[in-house]
């Protein structure tokens, strides 16, 4: 038997997958070798996410052992240079135990280089080419390339165009496969034109668009809730849910990404793609397997179902707000416009809200309340799940309130579960309270949860999309907040400022929505 | 003596009510038995680490104390002197005792397997049962142990440590072997493993024997499955249950994974017709907790394991003649 195997592994020459030794042993190790290029590497995301990330994994020993890592940016380096630049963030973003040091960091630097580059000039790209060509002969790496697009989004199609123009859209020794950061397009066009960009060089099995909040462990944590209980499902539904609020608040404001985000907003930056994503999550069907496509498929059938509201009803299915000048732990924080980088006069959101529905038999009738903000009282990310009322009520003294059961599922921080029921107060009187019954990741299972980008970027390598976002799930998210895009954009709100900083938020929000849940 | 369980029942009720114990997640109840105290404050502290992560009842079963000692500590953690008790005692404590509903894992930490009737006796009601076949310098003789006693119970949802721990040093010799290098597999003449004790060395080998279809032939030596001769030879050296170096040898090539000075990496190096740089991995020690974490997880039905545990033993057999 073990010499069939090794018999067709070698006339297959395909490696791991064929090593009879493989057989078994823990499948978080990533066997496949590869090179990852990360495009815009002296970036910020770079330095304070990605590259931790990945010398994380080295550490813990998920990362393959034929590995290279190539940057690929504007900022002039040599690859000596680059490393410096590397260890010098390692140092600053890895916890003190894990700081680069050793025959460990020896090993990981040597295999990084780097390629100083104008995202529009073919021949940086060549240079690439016989970089990757270089790492498969030095590394073992097999012909086995990973394209990370950290760049800001506009000079993806470069790249794109560019990677395919010195013929790097595919390798014929090994796999290749590029991962594109959010956000996908500006709007439904601007999406649908990046689209038709990379789908003219790479299939779709290939594309890894990247939503870090899907690799939070909670979010992953919906999919187990859901569907490895057996008391939840049967009342998921119309007859015994009244509402769904999905909220992603910040106490933060735009910080250093003024610029960013006064062309973006709370719409663009957070609905359109965590919130909605997590909507697919807790309204989706069950999947029939854990299949990357399965559940996708599930996925982009409840998107398909949301209805996407008219221009006319935008104004009473959704409430936008801007922040002003207020007060955040104490302290005194400036308004939105005030912020460096942002239009004394923008329009630009700094709060979305929408109420929508689900048209299919699940969900008819459910209201799904979406929310994002900055500047709130704090940074919450929850989705509250709210049951209908009891239908009869003959118990408990009649002035106390017999509140709903809620199930929340706490996404950041505190992640966990919590839910709220009904419960008599001990004594002689018929007294209703309510009480919570919480689960929490940190103290049910003592573990911090891994960093979402190891997770994720763990996934592109093994290959598994099911933690990305497929275009058509894309494209819907993107119809479904188009009309108020729309809307928001053509329409100056002259009453913006309409929060403070610190407050729940603007008026507006709350005659949206009288219940929302109190940040 | 009898235990005073009921009084152990009264004190956990209390323990919950004084200390205001929430309810909580419980994910099983363990039970662990030993009877050197040194042993036991080692399994103690593991275990104190292992129910951060895994909420769980603990049932300290102290061989070394008299059964006047039973006491709750904190809501879940209780001690029991269990000196003079029998099998039967022993079970009927771990049955009034543990969470309803939740799985019982039994970690034996003492000497003597099948000639125990205590490990015999609660042994049947444990879910998973973790063994360290290294914990004691006697490691050929518990595993030849518990190679006879999972003979006799095939069934046995058993676990053992030492196996558990060469993860990291299986996925070192597998890398070797992926892609082209492949084909060397069924040409390896002789293995080589430094190591501080016997377990580890002989699981390894029997795992390797175990995937490559080799059959122990000798004392030092295996046939493969075309007649081949395949020597190995295990040098102990360095700390018990840490390997220092595997070395797999074909007509070709030579593999090599060893602990570098400072034994911060893993250094893997390839010489010969499969040459290749060097590779680092960094050293995973896993400590006993996550082991323990290993074996309730995914342990109690690992047939790589049997398989190569069955391939140990007869190593064992063939040392023997």
């Amino acid at each position: 038997m073990a010499d069939e195997a090794i018999a067709t592994a070698t006339a297959a020459g395909d490696g791991a997958t064929s090593n009879p030794l493989r057989e078994g042993l823990s499948a978080d190790r990533i066997t496949s070798p590869c090179s990852a290029v990360f495009f815009g590497a002296s970036g910020d995301l770079f330095k304070r996410m990605l590259l931790p990330a990945v010398y994380s994994m080295r550490l813990n020993g998920t990362l393959p052992a034929d590995f290279a890592l190539v940057g690929f940016a504007r900022t002039a380096y040599d690859d000596d240079g680059f490393r410096t630049y590397c260890k010098k963030q390692l140092d600053l973003f890895m916890p003190p135990e894990s700081k680069p040091q050793g025959a460990l960091w020896d090993d990981f630097a040597r295999r990084i280089s780097y390629i100083t580059a104008d995202f529009n000039d073919t021949r940086h790209f060549v240079d690439l080419k016989n970089r990757l060509a270089q790492n498969d002969r030095d590394f073992g790496t097999s012909g086995n390339h990973l394209f990370y697009l950290s760049t800001p989004p506009p000079v993806f199609p470069e790249i794109i165009k560019h990677l395919k123009k010195a013929g790097l859209e595919q390798d014929p020794e090994g796999w290749t496969r590029i991962v594109v950061e959010k956000p996908f397009g500006t709007d439904l066009e601007s999406a649908r034109t990046l689209q038709r960009a990379i789908e003219a060089v790479f299939p779709e099995n290939e594309i890894y668009r990247i939503d870090h909040y899907l690799g939070k462990e909670p979010v992953q944590d919906i999919i187990a809730l859901r569907f490895a209980n057996t008391i939840f499902e049967p009342i998921w539904n119309r007859n015994y849910i009244q509402n769904v609020q999905i909220t992603s608040a910040e106490s933060l404001g735009v910080e250093e990404r003024g610029g960013y985000y006064d062309h973006a907003g709370a719409l663009r930056d957070m609905i359109q793609n965590h919130v909605i994503n997590l909507l697919a999550l807790v309204a989706m069907e069950a999947p029939i397997s854990a299949d990357a496509d399965d559940i996708r498929n599930e996925k982009y059938k409840v998107l398909s179902a949301v209805a996407v509201p008219s221009h006319a009803d935008v104004w009473t299915m959704s409430a936008r707000g801007q922040y002003g000048p207020g007060t955040i732990d104490g302290r005194a924080v400036k308004g939105y416009r005030g912020e460096d980088d942002v239009a004394p006069d923008s329009n630009t959101e700094t709060f979305a809200a929408a109420k929508v529905f689900i048209e299919n038999w699940r969900w008819a009738g459910v209201p799904f309340y979406l929310r994002s903000g900055k500047r709130l009282p704090r940074k919450v990310s929850e989705i509250a799940v709210t049951f209908k009322p009891i239908p009869h009520r003959f118990y408990g003294d009649s002035t106390d309130r017999i509140e709903p059961n809620v199930l929340v599922i706490k996404i950041e921080p505190d992640e966990g579960i919590s839910m709220r029921f009904e419960a008599k107060v001990p004594g002689p009187k018929e007294h209703i309270r309510s009480v919570y019954m919480d689960f929490s990741y940190g103290t049910g299972f003592g573990v911090q949860s891994p960093p979402a980008y190891e997770r994720l970027i763990g996934d592109a390598i093994q290959g598994d999309q099911t933690l990305f976002t497929r275009w058509d799930a894309v494209e819907r998210a993107w119809e479904i907040v188009t009309p108020l895009l729309e809307v928001w954009q053509n329409t100056k709100d002259f009453a913006f400022p309409n929060y403070a900083a610190g407050s729940q938020g603007p008026e507006g929000a709350k005659k949206l929505f009288s219940d929302w849940r109190h940040l | 003596m009898s235990l005073d369980i009921a009084s152990v029942q009264d004190q956990l009720l209390a323990s919950y009510r004084d200390r205001g114990c929430d309810a909580n997640v419980s994910t099983m109840t363990i039970a662990v038995f030993f009877e050197n105290p040194a042993i036991g404050e080692l399994a103690r502290d593991r275990i104190r680490m292992l129910a951060s992560k895994h909420p769980s009842r603990v049932m300290v079963l102290d061989g070394s104390a008299p059964e006047t000692v039973h006491r709750v500590d904190g809501c879940d953690w209780i001690e029991l002197g269990v000196r003079e008790s029998g099998p039967e005692m022993l079970r009927a404590a771990v049955a009034s005792l543990r969470l309803a509903d939740a799985p019982v894992v039994l970690l034996w930490a003492a000497p003597g397997l099948g000639n125990d009737p205590r490990f015999d006796s609660l042994a049947q009601d444990a879910q998973t049962i973790v063994y360290n076949s290294s914990l004691l310098d006697s490691g050929r003789d518990a595993l030849r142990e518990l190679v006879s006693y999972v003979g006799n119970h095939p069934q046995l949802p058993i676990a053992d440590i030492a196996y558990l721990r060469l993860a990291p040093w299986q996925e070192c010799v597998a890398i070797f072997f992926d892609g082209k290098a492949v084909a060397e597999l069924r040409d390896l003449e002789h293995i080589e493993i430094a190591c501080g004790s016997d377990p580890e060395a002989l699981y390894m080998l029997g795992w390797l024997a175990s995937r490559l279809a080799w059959t122990p032939s000798a004392a030092d030596a295996f046939v493969n499955s075309t007649g081949k001769r395949v020597a190995f030879s295990i040098d102990r050296q360095g700390e018990p249950r840490r390997i220092l170096r595997i070395a797999l040898s074909s007509s070709q090539s030579t593999f090599v994974a060893e602990v570098d000075r400072e034994q911060a990496t893993i250094h893997l190096s390839v010489t010969g017709s499969s040459e290749h740089g060097a590779r680092y991995r960094a050293i995973e020690n896993p400590g006993i907790p996550a082991l323990l974490e290993r074996a309730i997880l995914w342990g109690q039905d690992d047939r790589l394991f049997a398989a190569a545990l069955e391939a140990a033993g007869k190593i064992l057999n063939e040392g023997e003649r």
